[in-house]
């Protein structure tokens, strides 16, 4: 066994032990320990994903030496590795990016918990890309959770309150579902690591029996993770959840947290359940109901808005929905389109939140839209990243968010009686899109008198330009030079199941 | 002459004006000056390659596996870029003198030329995708141009613009994903280069996807039920809708549909299916619409809108014939038209800058006191109405000719529906020339008195139209010779 | 002989550029620019003579093509010679008559600058050797005529001018779609006596095109039901403007009748088909309707308007028979219809500008006043009724023999009828003013009379007018030659 092949599982390990170490550290050793965990994450990823693609097949690494199917083990393949490296590089970028902020808005006492709790989403997140065991899964989704819910709360306000303990309800009904999904399955196949338990249901499943069980599990499977991650109609936590924390940690929680749980349930339909029998049971038809459903309501909702931040909080719901989409069109195409855009949409999704505390920073710190008029004129790299932000969203060619579209709209047409309702909703889903964020482009330029807004000296905080340069950067490269990614999705899907 | 050379007219003005948005020049007349030498630089460039085309297209590189990016100098390439690019020169003379007691003009003629190289590269490109993606670029590139007064007018009309735009190229997205997955080669090919083998059970829903992309580029061109638009855009300086919204914008679009039927899907699949009946009676319902409310309208500029949505539906109803002989008639009214409706923008543009007056019934007896613009207008009028003698009768003949190749009843009908609207063409243009030179008994001559001809600046490239519009009237052979020659693919 | 050639546009390009020239021209005392006027009148009329006098079909000008299959073609046949001296003889008449007329009105100049233009126009529609030299002039005799209709610049006379222009313009362009349909097949629409398409079995498009153009001219002759301009064009014009917009320009109308008819399509074509049926019922309403109008109308000029609208359609009766004795009779009353006319309207035009009535019943008595001018008004109104020894008779005998004997069934005794009819109500709307003229019974104050006769430049043209018209009632033989060699050819 290769060197390299430990390293998932020292990420894991290295993420939780940043976490542990700093409970007992001051906040600034504790920015620096975990800048140091995720650019580790990052490289020791890199590294799995090129071994992995080299070896062209995916391998299982046992935890503790107890063999299968009693101990505990984590399966690594091209598709993980891969969103590993993103996920680590979108943290990083993120975190970079609002660091600046991080400093200001969170209150010295607490500033080590919020790298604690960075920490421990990124165990919790590469726990989930990574695991072969369902009960594991469960655990990390908690963790998740709560971390998530820290987040939310860090900054000290009355809203943050609210918002997380809404979040924390819905998602915690997502985890109970997901919960007694997870029992029935068990008990039904009597495994809890995923490769025996597809096994025990292959042969279930050939002898027609259990058939309103399995129905059950997955319904409860999909709804429960779906609730978690915002899927219509269970998105309404979304805006009060991302709309006012600390810029960071809404980019970090509408890019990143919502699609683990994604993740794991692709995984699940892949590793467990077997993509057939999602598509006998017309799951896949109600995903692709409800996230065509998504994509227009959240764009509806978000047009109506006022307040940038919960516009753009309202936009992931719509992009929850393009991503269910995706995966509601039953081919592998579809799945291709998905996981693509889960990648993608991190990139636009914490571009824009970036920008828009480096937008709010000149207007007095109010995120509504009079408050912002010729905020892009002030502060001319947060305009710009938003500009750049807001095309992709509608798809303009060079962008990562043209190549999502073109992927879900060439996936369609191999998805039969999808395919025109597909394309529409796509083309009047980008009107929508155009039509908020292109707005709120239109009014950010628009020049205002000089002395309705004081002069703002920025802090000029070179990090923060730096990691916003870094997201445009990687828009742009995304949208330019896809193919290296798009082939590591395929390639990886292959060897998921 | 190397490929790679294609790139140069395009990168060029995008290049200066992004220079010019970095680092201002405040003196109105050293910009004015460095922005004449670069956009006649281009278009002796762009002259250049079009007499030395190069011998193969040019390969940037690939969005992905079936989206390369490429430039290509093809007939039809030929032709839309060389009216662009001996349009742009004297619109920019005209812009100068127009905007000079604007603000910010730095930024607005930033943009402008910027515009100019990105209507290049939709004329450029080589393939489907690289086309929508300049296409998508001037959408953006243009916004702030149409904004550029800042009023609430304007603002609302931009957002209005940008809608409609990104609506128009959502679906024409569609086309084009469905165009990159059944061709044979992506690559513009005179006949199409569908694969027809591999969609033959499904012709039904190829169909329907050219009546998107036909409908979703045809928004830049104005057809109805998308054409609201070009009226509410007249609110922007006369340049840009002189220069955009009659040539450079909305020929884009017309463009991207010749594009789309001929060098796409290819009129062989295209021709006698329902799809052809359906584009044909959008056209003529457009041709129709714009035409009548034109009569009513009695903004100056917003008239000359409706006239514009008329005349781009010409275009379109002759690509919509699905024919060699429609293709050239298209082709011939593009470059007629383009000629004779920035003549009458730049009319109307004067009028505006020197009276400040924007309503027709405002003008009486302007005519003597401007004689040029009105001569130049009343040109115009008469070509635009299809007088024999001018260029508009040119073109409306081979319009003509397509339709009635091949004796069909819409055809017929088609035919009458252009006299009907060359009759309203007649109205609504001829009337604003009767009050200007026969001002009813009891006018007031002392509120018009002091108004006079713009400077040589404006007046200068309103004469060379005017000539232009007569002497092909005149003598349209040898135009009409190279549209020939595009149209059989010799180019 | 090629300068015999070029000398076809003289008569042309003299006026047109007299015309134009006179705009710019500045005169110290009125009599110098009425003798330039009368010198380009006379010049015209002597040029215009001498090409009558050449040698049958000899003259031909086809040099210039706008592009293949669009010829701009001159040829003098028998017809252009009659059509052409007609509009000279009439236009120097009228010329002379209306100097006295326009020193009352204001902006003589430019009326003048349009009169000159619009006589050349004429001219070059008689020696127009096509339909799409045909069709250029008489759009352009629309757009120069219709100034002289909206002269005094009153609302009503703009909306006047107005409503002529989109009349004509509408007749214009179905003109056009019969030019379109007939050259989509690739012909060239020559004027040849007999026709040039002579279609054996033509399919409904092909004559509903004809149809179209016959009423498309008609417009300009004023058939019904494109007949709304005349009676609101007249009595706002200027009298020598209605003198010539009646007496001519709706000639110009029948010319491109007879030219579509008997040049173009062939009579063969249309005999016997809806088209004929149709055309013979619609110019017979027209006599009737322009005939009752006229006995009920007040005002003066219009009732003679209306009796224009009558009259002419006698011609086009004729004309629609398609018989050679007809076809003679119709020739025969363009000419005296003319000359009556003009007659008539300069008469009026007298009455006019020296006493300032307009309506019928204030012409009681005016016999007394203006004796000459009633006398020349009563000889060419029996003319018009067609009492023998007149002029009109021999056309309407000729008419109503030749309709007699056409063949259509039914239509060809209803029409002799209804000129019979129309015979007494002419007699009913002319004579009564006459009579009154000259009688006015015992209420009239004889003490009161005054002399208000014109002078001798408005007495001239009407004396000779009149004697022609008399004289050649009496010895029609020389032109009915002519004109029964030219039926001959046609028919």
């Amino acid at each position: 066994m290769a060197f390299v092949q430990n390293f998932p599982f020292f990420c894991i390990i290295l993420s939780m032990f940043s976490a542990i170490i700093s409970f007992v550290m001051n906040g600034r050793i504790a920015k620096y320990i975990h800048v140091a965990m995720v650019t580790a994450v990052l490289i020791l990823s890199l590294a799995t994903l090129s071994f992995v693609a080299g070896t062209g097949e995916s391998y299982t690494f046992m935890m503790g030496h107890f063999p299968a199917p009693w101990g505990n083990e984590i399966r690594i393949g091209e598709l993980e590795a891969l969103m590993a490296v993103f996920f680590s590089l979108i943290m990083m970028l993120s975190v970079f990016g609002g660091m600046a902020h991080i400093d200001r808005e969170v209150q010295d006492s607490k500033k080590n918990l919020f790298y604690i709790l960075l920490d421990l989403l990124m165990a919790s997140l590469l726990a989930l890309i990574y695991t072969n065991d369902l009960f594991t899964a469960y655990v990390f989704i908690e963790i998740n959770t709560i971390a998530a819910c820290g987040l939310i709360m860090i900054k000290k306000q009355g809203r943050t309150y609210v918002s997380a303990l809404r979040y924390m309800i819905m998602s915690l009904v997502g985890s109970g579902l997901f919960l007694i999904g997870l029992t029935l399955l068990y008990s039904i196949t009597g495994h809890l690591l995923m490769s025996p338990a597809k096994e025990a249901l292959d042969q279930i499943i050939a002898v027609h029996s259990y058939q309103v069980p399995l129905m059950v599990i997955i319904i409860l499977v999909t709804v429960g993770l779906g609730i978690k991650s915002g899927l219509y109609p269970f998105h309404t936590w979304i805006p009060d959840a991302y709309g006012y924390t600390t810029p960071s940690a809404s980019a970090i929680l509408s890019s990143l947290v919502s699609k683990g749980y994604i993740f794991l349930l692709i995984k699940i339909f892949y590793r467990v359940l077997g993509f057939d029998s999602i598509i006998s049971s017309h799951m896949v038809n109600i995903l692709f109901a409800f996230g065509v459903i998504g994509m227009i309501m959240g764009s509806v909702a978000a047009i109506k808005e006022r307040n940038i931040r919960r516009m753009t909080a309202y936009s992931s719901v719509a992009q929850i929905g393009y991503i269910y989409m995706g995966l509601g069109l039953g081919t592998t195409a579809g799945v291709v389109a998905a996981v693509f855009h889960i990648i993608s949409h991190g990139v636009m999704k914490s571009l824009l939140f970036l920008s828009i505390s480096g937008l709010t920073e000149v207007s007095d710190g109010r995120s509504d839209y009079l408050s912002l008029r010729g905020a892009g004129l002030r502060n001319r790299i947060a305009g710009a990243a938003f500009t750049v932000g807001s095309l992709s969203m509608i798809g303009m060619p060079l962008l990562t968010g043209f190549i999502s579209k073109y992927l879900f709209a060439s996936a369609a047409t191999t998805a039969g009686n999808k395919m025109i309702t597909a394309w529409v909703v796509l083309a009047i889903s980008t009107v929508l899109n155009t039509m908020y964020f292109m707005r709120t482009v239109l009014t950010l330029y628009r020049p205002v008198s000089a002395e309705v807004h004081k002069e703002y000296t920025l802090e000029k905080s070179k990090i923060e330009r730096a990691a916003i340069i870094g997201l445009i950067l990687l828009n742009i490269g995304l949208g330019v030079a896809s193919q290296p990614v798009i082939k590591a999705i395929e390639a990886g899907l292959a060897m998921f199941g | 002459m190397p490929s790679y050379f294609i790139l140069v007219p395009i990168l060029l003005p995008v290049i200066a004006g992004i220079l010019l948005l970095v680092f201002p020049i405040e003196d109105a007349r050293k910009r004015n000056i460095c922005i004449e030498i670069i956009v006649v630089i281009n278009t002796l460039l762009v002259l250049w390659l079009l007499t030395h085309r190069p011998s193969e297209s040019f390969y940037m590189f690939s969005l992905g596996a079936r989206l390369p990016l490429t430039l290509n100098v093809d007939g039809l390439a030929m032709f839309f870029a060389g009216l662009v690019a001996c349009l742009w020169p004297l619109a920019s003379l005209y812009a100068f003198e127009y905007m000079k007691h604007e603000e910010r003009v730095n930024t607005f003629m930033a943009f402008y030329t910027i515009t100019y190289g990105v209507t290049l590269g939709v004329a450029f490109a080589g393939n489907i995708i690289t086309m929508y993606l300049f296409y998508e670029c001037l959408t953006m590139v243009t916004l702030p141009l149409v904004i550029h007064t800042m009023t609430r007018e304007a603002r609302k009309a931009t957002r209005q613009y940008l809608y409609y735009m990104i609506g128009g190229t959502a679906f024409a997205f569609i086309a084009i994903v469905f165009y990159s997955l059944f061709c044979n080669d992506i690559a513009f090919v005179l006949g199409g280069n569908l694969n027809l083998a591999a969609i033959s059970n499904h012709m039904d829903i190829a169909l329907l996807v050219y009546v998107f992309g036909f409908f979703g580029f045809g928004v830049k061109a104005a057809i109805f039920p998308f054409h609201g638009w070009l009226p509410a855009a007249s609110v922007a300086p006369t340049p840009v809708t002189a220069l955009l919204h009659a040539v450079a914008v909305v020929k884009s679009g017309a463009f991207a549909i010749m594009r789309l039927t001929y060098y796409c899907f290819g009129t062989e699949a295209l021709h006698g299916t329902w799809a052809q009946i359906v584009v044909l009676i959008a056209a003529l319902i457009t041709i129709t619409y714009g035409s009548t409310l034109g009569v009513r309208e009695t903004h100056f500029k917003r008239r000359l809108a409706y006239s514009t949505i008329s005349n781009l539906s010409y275009i379109l109803l002759a690509v919509a014939t699905m024919s060699p002989l429609g293709l050239i008639a298209g082709l011939s009214h593009m470059v007629v038209h383009a000629i004779m409706k920035i003549s009458a923008f730049f009319c109307a543009g004067a009028v505006m800058h020197q009276t400040e007056k924007n309503y027709i019934y405002e003008l009486d007896g302007l005519g003597f006191e401007m004689p040029v613009t009105f001569v130049a207008l009343f040109i115009s009028g008469l070509s635009l109405m299809g007088m024999p003698l001018f260029a508009g009768f040119v073109s409306k003949w081979n319009i003509v000719h397509a339709l009635l190749e091949h004796e069909s009843m819409l055809g017929y009908i088609s035919v009458l529906v252009l006299l009907y609207s060359g009759l309203m063409t007649g109205i609504y243009m001829l009337t604003i020339i009767v009050r200007a030179w026969f001002p009813h008994v009891g006018y007031h001559k002392d509120l018009v008195e002091d108004f006079k001809d713009p400077n040589w600046l404006m007046k200068g490239p309103l004469v060379i139209f005017s000539v232009l519009t007569v002497v092909i009237g005149f003598y349209a052979q040898p135009m009409l010779d190279f549209i020939q020659k595009i149209a059989t693919g010799i180019y | 002989m090629d300068i015999n050639n070029y000398f076809l546009i003289f008569p042309v390009l003299l006026p047109i550029f007299a015309g134009v020239l006179l705009m710019f021209l500045k005169f110290g005392k009125r009599e110098h620019m009425q003798l330039y006027i009368l010198a380009i009148l006379i010049v015209d009329l002597a040029s215009v003579g001498w090409i009558a006098l050449q040698p049958e079909d000899t003259l031909t000008l086809s040099q210039f093509f706008i592009a293949e299959g669009l010829h701009v073609f001159f040829h003098v046949d028998m017809l252009s010679k009659i059509f052409s001296v007609l509009t000279a003889f009439v236009w120097l008449m009228v010329g002379i008559a209306s100097f006295e007329y326009m020193a009352h009105e204001k902006n003589e100049q430019r009326f003048y600058c349009f009169y000159l233009v619009v006589g050349g126009v004429l001219s070059a529609l008689a020696f127009s050797g096509n339909l799409l030299t045909m069709y250029v002039f008489y759009e352009l005799m629309t757009l120069t005529s219709m100034p002289l209709v909206m002269h005094n610049l009153s609302h009503e006379a703009i909306m006047a001018g107005l409503k002529y222009l989109f009349y004509s313009v509408a007749g214009a362009f179905m003109v056009l779609f019969g030019f379109f349909l007939f050259n989509a097949e690739g012909r060239v629409l020559y004027f040849s006596p007999g026709g040039i398409i002579n279609e054996a079995n033509p399919p409904g498009i092909m004559l509903f095109a004809v149809f179209l153009m016959i009423v498309g001219f008609g417009t300009k002759a004023g058939m019904f039901p494109m007949h709304g301009w005349l009676p609101t064009a007249h009595p706002v014009a200027p009298a020598p403007a209605s003198a010539v917009l009646s007496g001519v320009i709706t000639k110009a109308g029948v010319l491109g009748i007879i030219r579509s008819v008997y040049y173009v399509a062939g009579p063969d074509m249309i005999k016997g088909t809806w088209v004929q049926y149709t055309w013979i019922i619609l110019s017979i309403l027209t006599i009737f309707m322009g005939s009752m109008m006229a006995y009920k109308e007040k005002v003066l000029k219009k009732r003679l308007a209306y009796s224009t609208v009558s009259q002419v359609s006698y011609i086009l009766f004729g004309l629609s028979v398609m018989q050679p004795v007809a076809f003679v009779g119709a020739l025969m009353h363009v000419i005296f219809h003319s000359l009556v006319k003009n007659t008539l309207f300069v008469s009026a035009g007298a009455i006019i500008c020296k006493t300032g009535k307009t309506k019928v019943r204030q012409l009681v008595g005016i016999g007394k006043e203006m004796p000459v001018t009633m006398w020349c008004f009563t000889l060419v109104s029996l003319t018009l009724v067609g009492i023998p020894p007149t002029s009109a008779f021999v056309s309407k005998w000729y008419l109503i023999s030749g309709a007699l004997d056409s063949g259509v069934p039914g239509l060809s005794w209803i029409g002799p009828i209804v000129l019979l009819i129309s015979a007494l109500l002419t007699a009913g709307y002319l004579l009564t003013i006459s009579i009154k003229a000259f009688l006015p019974g015992e209420d009239y104050n004889y003490a009161k009379l005054v002399n208000h006769e014109p002078t001798w430049r408005m007495l001239m043209p009407m004396i000779v007018m009149t004697a022609l018209a008399v004289i050649l009632g009496i010895w029609p033989a020389g032109l009915m030659k002519i004109f029964a060699d030219i039926a001959a050819s046609v028919l």
